[in-house]
């Protein structure tokens, strides 16, 4: 037990603070912070920052980065959502369901599609992914800017909807879409023989390789799999926001990779768990929700985030360095 | 320990008359440009006159998603009204659908929503009083007779047309001996462009009495150009740009006349209809003070400010946006 929580000290101190940060803002906003009728709120707009965090963290951990996340996102769902028009033609096209699961479809086609092209960029090229995705970042916005000539693309069925707005009983659908994401990223990302080839390929590409591993392969995967969840992403927001459009979640990309390095994956990869960019995501909607609710201007909003950002990093910092101290100590004797 | 519970009580209707209090919210698209940091002013002188909470709150960027998500937590800590300057008008409309039926009042300023999502519809001009209005200026400066150029925005940028039409119809009526050398020339929103359309204005017709600019830096662009080439009194230009940015050609002659808006006077009106809506008050007619006098349009939910602000040498160091 003393183990595992100094292995996951990251994460404890990072669950402790979000503790902390609940009781703050419950006392400062008593009777409105911590009610269910605030939690669904949160519920229903952390599922799709979360899922594009996940996305990021994944990337990061093998050094790499994706710039282009939303970007991907939004230009799969405004396909996507052009095809759900056409087809449900204002309720005189095909029933409900079948637009929707051929509009879900089309997203994730789209998004790995996107994936593809950051995948071979990045593994089969050789380009650093900073510069990958920043080019496809821009690409990706081009061409949804060009088909949608920057307005937003609507007109889908109202069942639509259901998928960010509903819930089953008083937990909305984006959470229970975010918890089942959080489980199968777990999954695969820290229990299974490729999860252990994207944190090698983080460590040291190189040796990864000469160990027989096929580094090209997992670094394409690990794309894939966050062009995937950013099509998640995108499936959730065109929901929420019963449009498509180009520049939708464009304040998130920075978002995630700030709730990436807050989680404690370290940006130069080959480290970093699930569960610390949940909590980093957490994090960081309890700030967000909690000064909207007090109504703190907003640039209040990104100063905090960002101060417990270098916080939390300058901590780990330190106590690294004391630890290190104390092995240096015990070594010299 | 009566004291005590007396204390409490006391307290506690304190906190609760706090809470009692009318919360009015205006949302502008985005937080931190001087446009809307003028209209943040407009909206707290409100919140004093008043006696209210107006608040100004909005997101860092000018992202729809950013902005759902903060009404949706407004939403949590209870408000009396909303009015937005939405990003997209179909992104917020299930959140403002939210909003009305947990009883907010709902109304658009700066930007329109979409119909069935707001009470009332706070616009800053007349589209066709703005056309004139500059068309006017220009002949202000130039006389009834000769020859002008437009620059304007882009080709396809609704707003710049709809005031480039109002002007050229009332101008055939009223002022024949105007003359428009050439279809309205496009400077991408870009003041470099519009500096270099103008140059090339100004070669093409030697002329040329006057330039009319349509977007914000239009104008500029052409002031520029008129100031290099040494024009500033033979050539006027008139158009839709900020005081900030017109204030140093307004001043060396080479700008005529800035018009647009103020944002501040928006931010106060879209402040006073919320609260005279909440409190049942009549709104045709009521005096807003350094606004004017509300007037809602035949539809019952359009409210237009009123004639456009116009800004000379004079009188631009008295705004700041």
């Amino acid at each position: 037990m003393k183990e595992h929580i100094k292995k996951n000290a990251h994460q404890y101190r990072l669950l402790g603070l979000l503790v902390i940060l609940l009781i703050v803002m419950g006392i400062l906003a008593p009777g409105k912070f911590l009610t269910v009728k605030n939690f669904k709120n949160m519920g229903f707009q952390m599922a799709e920052f979360g899922i594009l965090a996940i996305g990021m963290s994944v990337v990061i951990m093998t050094g790499g980065i994706n710039l282009s996340i939303v970007n991907s996102a939004m230009l799969a769902s405004i396909v996507s959502a052009m095809a759900m028009r056409t087809l449900y033609n204002g309720g005189e096209g095909m029933a409900d369901i079948p637009v929707i699961l051929i509009g879900v479809a089309i997203t994730v086609v789209i998004a790995i599609a996107c994936g593809m092209i950051n995948g071979f960029f990045v593994a089969y090229i050789g380009v650093l992914p900073i510069l990958v995705t920043l080019g496809t970042q821009t690409v990706f916005d081009g061409i949804a800017l060009n088909i949608t000539r920057g307005s937003g693309v609507s007109g889908f069925p109202k069942l639509f909807q259901k998928i960010g707005a509903g819930t089953l009983g008083q937990i909305p659908y984006t959470m229970l879409i975010y918890v089942v994401v959080i489980v199968v990223a777990y999954l695969m990302i820290e229990r299974s023989r490729w999860g252990i080839s994207v944190y090698m390929v983080g460590g040291n590409e190189k040796a990864t390789r000469f160990s027989g591993i096929n580094t090209k392969k997992t670094i394409m995967g690990v794309y894939v799999f966050s062009a995937v969840l950013s099509g998640l992403a995108g499936i959730l927001m065109t929901s929420r926001y019963n449009s498509a459009k180009a520049d939708y979640g464009s304040s998130y990309t920075m978002q995630a990779v700030a709730a990436t390095v807050l989680g404690g994956t370290s940006i130069n990869g080959g480290s970093g768990h699930v569960l610390g960019t949940v909590i980093a995501v957490a994090i960081i909607q309890v700030i967000s929700s909690g000064f909207n609710i007090l109504k703190i201007n907003r640039n209040f909003t990104d100063i905090a985030t960002g101060l417990i950002l270098v916080g939390v990093l300058a901590l780990n910092h330190f106590v690294n360095k004391g630890s290190l101290k104390k092995r240096v100590r015990v070594s010299v004797k | 320990m009566k004291k005590v519970l007396a204390m409490i009580f006391v307290l506690a209707m304190l906190v609760s008359s706090v809470a009692m209090a009318e919360t009015i919210v205006v949302m502008p698209k985005l937080v931190g440009i001087p446009y809307f940091n003028a209209s943040e002013n407009g909206v707290k002188a409100a919140g004093e006159e008043l006696g209210i909470d107006a608040r100004y709150v909005g997101p860092t960027e000018g992202d729809a998603a950013l902005q759902v998500q903060m009404i949706e937590d407004l939403l949590v800590d209870g408000i009396d009204a909303l009015a937005i300057a939405p990003n997209d008008p179909d992104s917020v409309s299930p959140a403002l659908q939210k909003c009305i039926a947990d009883d907010v009042l709902v109304l658009d300023w700066d930007t329109t929503a979409n119909g069935d999502d707001v009470t009332f519809s706070v616009h800053q001009i007349d589209d066709k009083v703005l056309g004139e209005t500059l068309i006017d200026l220009l002949v202000d400066q130039i006389g009834e007779e000769g020859e002008y150029a437009i620059v304007t925005g882009y080709l396809t940028a609704a707003n710049l047309n709809t005031w480039i039409d109002a002007g050229q119809a009332y101008a055939a009526e009223k002022y024949p001996g105007l003359k428009l050398v050439t279809d309205p020339v496009p400077s991408d929103e870009s003041q470099q462009e519009a500096y270099n359309q103008t140059m090339a204005l100004l070669q093409a017709y030697p002329d040329l009495k006057g330039i009319l600019g349509y977007s914000t830096p239009a104008p500029i662009g052409a002031a520029k150009a008129v100031q290099e080439k040494g024009l500033n009194d033979q050539v006027a230009v008139v158009g839709t740009s900020m005081p900030n940015d017109s204030s140093e050609y307004l001043k060396d002659g080479s700008l005529d006349y800035a018009v647009l808006w103020d944002p501040a006077q928006l931010g106060k009106l879209a402040v006073y209809v919320a609260h005279l809506t909440l409190n049942g008050e009549e709104l045709e007619g009521y005096e807003v003070p350094g606004v004017g006098p509300i007037h809602v349009e035949e539809d019952g939910k359009t409210i237009i400010m009123g004639p456009p602000t116009v800004w000379t040498a004079e009188n631009v160091d008295n705004y700041d946006f």
